[in-house]
């Protein structure tokens, strides 16, 4: 199901010649996988979701050149009352991935690996995703992971060459970012990039041609999802500015356990699911924090996200799955 | 130094010792001795935050967490006083100025952190876990 050819594909999101065919065999088996999967399709800017079987009914190319997994707030060592057994829910969520046939590319972990950086969770995490069949997996950090010692643990294993933890790479012609956003963690909430990384960030992109598709991913949303329980970034817009003249920018934050979208002309924005607990929508109750719901609709709030790449086409897919 | 092992006699010698100390300045008792003390922007290591953590807390005031905040979330002292706060909550929380003045270790149920505010000034901190949680010290 996975194809090398490299399309070019023209600045009016047009096929290059000889198309991708359909392959409906490869497509089924998503969809069994999905099961409750809502697949959001994103196409010259307008967001539109389906069922995957609406999705497939209408006759959409669901021939992906590759896809890769987003999991993210796996808490690990979390043992309040909204879910007793963090550990349980992130191995279904590992079984999940295992399932995905053909197996994702790789594998991007949006933050909160661990919860309050708890000793052993780093390993478990980490030995859990080099069980899947992915060949690679990226991280960037949650709070969780840098709170108590100024993300010395962390940026010690996960921080890369330059130490810094955030990082860029390139798949199949889709340029991939990842920033951090909680070093700089402020009193109030706020999630900040800081100037070192904006002017990396800058750097980064200057030479791309705007027909690069990009993937952004971030722990705390880089838009303002809800800025007084600190869902936000607080240079983040300045971020967003350096991304502007990008055709296709798809942007995968986490920390909000739960799912949340929003287009911006040829930018758009989604947080994930936790495999851990969910938490409450924006301005519900007294504050962010885990939410206690009945047993039986637990793993229908958490899941991952699996986000297919089309080559030739302007669209990257976002496949969303709970547990339950 | 346990001064029921020792005679009454140089138990009050002992005693006589440690006020004229106090009197010099305020250095920190063996048995109470504030936890937690760090130069500015300085990180501690986690382990070594531990064992000042384990410490008996100081004398001065005790702030509770509980319910994801800080009791007494603005608190005018004395220089020279040790607060304590102390975790009741059944999640992780730190204490951390936003000037990196103090920053406490990652504070399970039931731990505590104390430190010593010598220099006058406000002292706004958080907790790096949960950041909307918020409080302050103003020292006089």
């Amino acid at each position: 199901m996975i194809h090398d050819s490299s399309h070019v594909r023209d600045n009016d999101g047009s096929e290059g010649s000889g198309g991708d065919g359909v392959d409906r065999r490869g497509f089924l088996q998503c969809m069994a996988w999905a099961g409750t999967g809502l697949v959001w399709t994103a196409t010259g800017g307008i967001l539109s979701s389906a069922t995957l079987r609406q999705a497939a009914a209408a006759g959409a190319d669901p021939v992906s050149s590759f896809s890769f997994v987003q999991i993210s707030d796996t808490h690990i060592g979390f043992k309040g009352e909204a879910n007793k057994d963090a550990l349980g829910t992130f191995e279904q969520a590992i079984a999940r991935i295992k399932a995905i046939e053909p197996a994702p590319a790789f594998i991007i972990h949006t933050g909160d690996l661990t919860h309050a950086q708890k000793p052993g969770a780093f390993d478990t995490v980490s030995e859990a995703l080099k069980g899947t069949k992915a060949e690679r997996i990226f991280y960037i950090p949650g709070e969780n992971d840098v709170f108590a010692d100024g993300g010395k643990e962390y940026l010690g294993r996960f921080g890369g060459p330059a130490g810094t933890g955030w990082q860029s790479f390139d798949f199949k012609g889709v340029h991939f970012i990842g920033l951090v956003n909680v070093l700089n963690f402020k009193a109030g909430g706020l999630g900040s990039l800081g100037q070192a990384q904006l002017d990396w960030l800058k750097k980064d992109v200057e030479g791309l041609s705007g027909s690069t598709p990009l993937v952004v991913f971030a722990h705390v949303p880089l838009w303002a999802v809800y800025p007084k329980w600190g869902w936000v970034t607080d240079d983040g817009e300045q971020a967003l500015s350096y991304l502007k003249r990008f055709g296709s920018v798809t942007v995968l934050n986490g920390h909000i356990h739960q799912i949340m979208q929003k287009v911006e002309g040829n930018i758009s924005f989604h947080t994930a699911l936790s495999t851990a607990f969910p938490q409450p929508a924006p301005g519900v109750g007294e504050g962010p924090g885990p939410l206690k719901v009945p047993v039986e609709q637990l793993r229908g709030v958490l899941g991952v996200r699996e986000v297919n790449y089309v080559q030739g086409k302007n669209r990257l897919t976002v496949v969303d799955s709970t547990l339950a | 130094m346990n001064s029921r092992d020792r005679s009454t006699r140089s138990a009050w010698v002992w005693r006589l010792a440690i006020a004229a100390m106090a009197a010099l300045g305020g250095l920190a008792v063996a048995a109470g001795a504030p936890a937690g003390q760090l130069d500015g922007g300085a990180v501690p290591d986690r382990q070594a935050q531990r064992v000042a953590v384990s410490a008996p807390s100081g004398p001065g005031p005790r702030l509770e967490i509980a319910k994801h905040k800080y009791s007494s979330p603005i608190l005018t002292v004395p220089a020279g006083t040790t607060v304590t706060w102390v975790n009741r909550d059944d999640d992780v929380h730190t204490v951390v100025s936003t000037t990196l003045a103090f920053r406490s270790a990652g504070l399970e149920t039931d731990e505590a952190y104390s430190f010593k505010f010598t220099t006058p000034g406000v002292y706004e901190y958080f907790c790096t876990l949960h950041p909307l949680m918020t409080g302050k010290v103003i020292v006089k």
